[in-house]
């Protein structure tokens, strides 16, 4: 693969890929950690960094319908966790271009 | 003279005279000179089509659209047809007081001239003013040359003081009469240079000064279509050639003929990723950069072919980018966050190794004079050695990111990086200034155009933006279409007058755009893997390098230039002697 673009994360308190510990979130974009992912807990975040975006897959989350695309950390393409493209529910658009981390696939940094 | 003293108005004057002349369309006026039979002519002319508009649009006036054609005529010096053009369209070329004002003139009827000016239906008092100046003055320098002093000081005070826009006027052609009475008492053998210019001579200048409605200006034709032709060139988003004739026949559009879409060659000697290339400023040679840890410099033949020249091996880390000094003898090369390596072009020996205990290297580039390296350091400073390694200079503080690039401008005195996700610092070590560009979206890489007036920004969009940092700050151009998501791409300024940007992308393809419109106009497949990097030749427009992850370098050409390699190819599997009959091209 060519030149990796890696990006660090800012803050104090960073979410690391666990293969490959590349920086993919800062814990000051946390929107919220009450969220359950494939694997367990998971994190709604505002901004990512390293991540690549897959393509928009209709689904039936417990929320409701959405469109998701699956993200992957852009290093070592790990499965790390999707991306709300669309929510049917106007009580869930809020989360329409925010992130979703599964914690299971992260390592903690800093703070 | 004329009959410009008449009290009808004019228009009325001149229908009377043609309802005469209707009957005789083809009559004898056609032998006369156009200068006496003007009044004639302007009678025919208001008579028919003094509205009349031609062309598609109806926007050309017919008689306007002549004028123009008859001053050409008569200004690549074709009198007769001027003058038989002038006859046989009823369009006379000038009023038949402008003719009479230019035959004055020509004679040295300086008073009539003046009084000629005052008729001829100029709106402005100051035109008049001036006019009637350059006219006397050169009534004024005539006498003088003349030897007439007497008269040339009674037409100064009584016909030009009250016309002088100032007292300094007045008194340097009053100088003039005091330096030749001086030449001619001193009786010096010196001829006396002439003041007065020809009259040819003042006529032209007369016509720059009178609105173009009383005197069609000179060249207007050749004006109109050089606009015309100026237009088609920045119309013309192909365009790329060095010396390539534009016809009036048609509409100048250059063909995707002239923008480099073929594959001519594939360069092979990388074993793994190839990440970075550039060639050199004399356009002779290539640097390819690879993961597989080496450079390689490539030799540029005068027939366009690129063979492998030396096989820079030494650093221990992927080589991420390569620099080029000013005279293309010496070549640097940077391992990522390890060391800077300086070579010498044709032996291809290491010549010194640049690093620092602790922190690792991150970019480099050379001064301008070829005394000194630059280089980024993971620790976000920069710092400047001497070509034996001492270092001379350290700049702290946060000045690059580990993934950037450095650019030096031609004069050596700002050094660009990316500072920031999303900013690059442009420092002037001279002046200690500092001046950035702010992005909205994360910088991933950028390059320097050859005049140092554009930085060519990639985002992680991807996007990529045209920055005006001579000056004032601002933001040109965008540029879309390419792929990426996790590599650095870069992109690049190239073909003539660099009026094209290339870029790679991770579609293996090289993208290719027309700098000024923002169009995309090429799309060049061949690569199996992301393309990385894209150098175009800066000697040769129509010769294009690309870096890929296939580990390959495609040099790519022109379709016309891939026949000739076929025929080449052909000769030589002839067992050719007649390879030195094709003379290629650069």
């Amino acid at each position: 693969m060519g030149r990796l673009f890696i990006e660090d994360a800012k803050g104090e308190k960073v979410l690391m890929c666990k293969g490959c510990r590349v920086d993919s979130a800062s814990y000051d974009d946390i929107e919220s950690k009450e969220f359950q992912g494939r694997y367990g807990r998971a994190y709604l975040f505002r901004k990512v960094v390293n991540i690549v975006i897959g393509s928009s897959e209709p689904r039936f989350l417990s929320s409701g319908f959405h469109v998701v695309n699956d993200i992957y950390c852009s290093s070592c393409m790990q499965l790390v966790g999707w991306r709300y493209e669309i929510a049917k529910e106007e009580s869930q658009k809020y989360k329409e271009g925010m992130f979703i981390l599964e914690k299971e696939r992260m390592e903690k940094k800093g703070g | 003279m004329g009959g410009v003293e008449d009290d009808e108005p004019a228009s009325k004057r001149m229908k009377l005279a043609c309802r005469e002349l209707k009957g005789n369309p083809n009559d004898s006026l056609l032998s006369e000179p156009s200068f006496g039979s003007s009044r004639d002519l302007m009678a025919r002319l208001l008579q028919s089509e003094e509205d009349e508009v031609i062309g598609s649009k109806g926007v050309i006036k017919k008689v306007e659209f002549v004028q123009i054609i008859a001053k050409a005529l008569y200004s690549l010096g074709y009198k007769k047809s001027g003058a038989h053009l002038e006859e046989e369209s009823g369009i006379p070329l000038h009023s038949s007081a402008v003719n009479m004002f230019m035959h004055q003139i020509l004679d040295g009827n300086w008073g009539e001239s003046v009084a000629t000016l005052h008729s001829i239906g100029l709106k402005d008092e100051s035109t008049v003013k001036s006019a009637s100046f350059l006219i006397l003055e050169q009534k004024f320098f005539e006498l003088l040359d003349g030897g007439k002093v007497m008269d040339a000081l009674k037409t100064l005070r009584t016909e030009i003081a009250h016309l002088c826009a100032s007292s300094n006027q007045l008194r340097e052609l009053s100088s003039n009469l005091v330096s030749f009475s001086h030449g001619a008492s001193v009786g010096s053998s010196n001829q006396v240079n002439l003041r007065a210019k020809s009259r040819p001579k003042l006529l032209q200048e007369l016509q720059e000064l009178l609105p173009p409605t009383i005197m069609v200006p000179e060249r207007r034709l050749e004006q109109l279509v050089e606009q015309a032709l100026t237009l088609q060139r920045d119309a013309c988003v192909f365009h790329n050639s060095l010396d390539r004739e534009i016809s009036l026949y048609t509409d100048h559009q250059c063909g995707r003929d002239q923008i480099p879409s073929r594959t001519l060659q594939i360069l092979e000697a990388h074993s793994d990723e190839v990440w970075f290339l550039n060639f050199s400023h004399n356009g002779k040679y290539l640097a390819s950069s690879s993961n597989d840890q080496s450079a390689i410099i490539w030799e540029v033949g005068t027939n366009g072919e690129v063979s492998l020249k030396h096989k820079l091996s030494g650093h221990h880390k992927p080589v991420s980018s390569v620099s080029w000094s000013s005279d293309d003898g010496k070549l640097l090369t940077c391992g990522v966050e390890e060391s800077v390596r300086c070579w010498d072009v044709s032996s291809g020996e290491c010549l010194h190794v640049y690093e620092k205990s602790g922190p690792g290297l991150v970019s480099c580039g050379w001064s301008p004079d070829g005394k000194s390296i630059f280089s980024g350091v993971n620790d976000r400073s920069i710092c400047m050695w001497d070509l034996d390694g001492k270092e001379v200079e350290n700049w702290k503080g946060q000045r690059t990111l580990r993934i950037s690039d450095l650019e030096i401008t031609r004069d050596g005195k700002q050094i660009m990086s990316i500072f920031k996700e999303t900013a690059i610092l442009l420092f002037d070590r001279e002046a200690k200034s500092e001046r950035v560009i702010e992005e909205d979206q994360t910088i991933t890489s950028f390059s320097l155009s050859r005049d140092n007036r554009y930085l060519l920004v990639n985002l992680v969009g991807p996007e990529i933006h045209l920055w005006n940092i001579d000056g004032d700050i601002n933001l040109v151009a965008k540029y879309k279409g390419h792929k990426r998501t996790r590599f650095v791409i870069k992109s690049c300024f190239g073909g003539s007058e660099q009026a094209f940007v290339a870029s790679g992308s991770e579609d293996s393809q090289v993208y290719i755009w027309h700098r000024g419109s923002e169009e995309l106009i090429g799309k060049l497949s061949g690569h199996s893997g992301s393309v990385n990097c894209v150098s175009w030749n800066p000697v040769n427009p129509h010769m294009l390098a690309s870096a890929s992850d296939d580990g390959t370098i495609r040099i790519w050409g022109l379709n016309s230039h891939l026949q000739q390699h076929k025929k080449l190819q052909q000769v030589h599997s002839n067992g050719g002697s007649m390879a030195a009959a094709y003379n290629g091209r650069t």
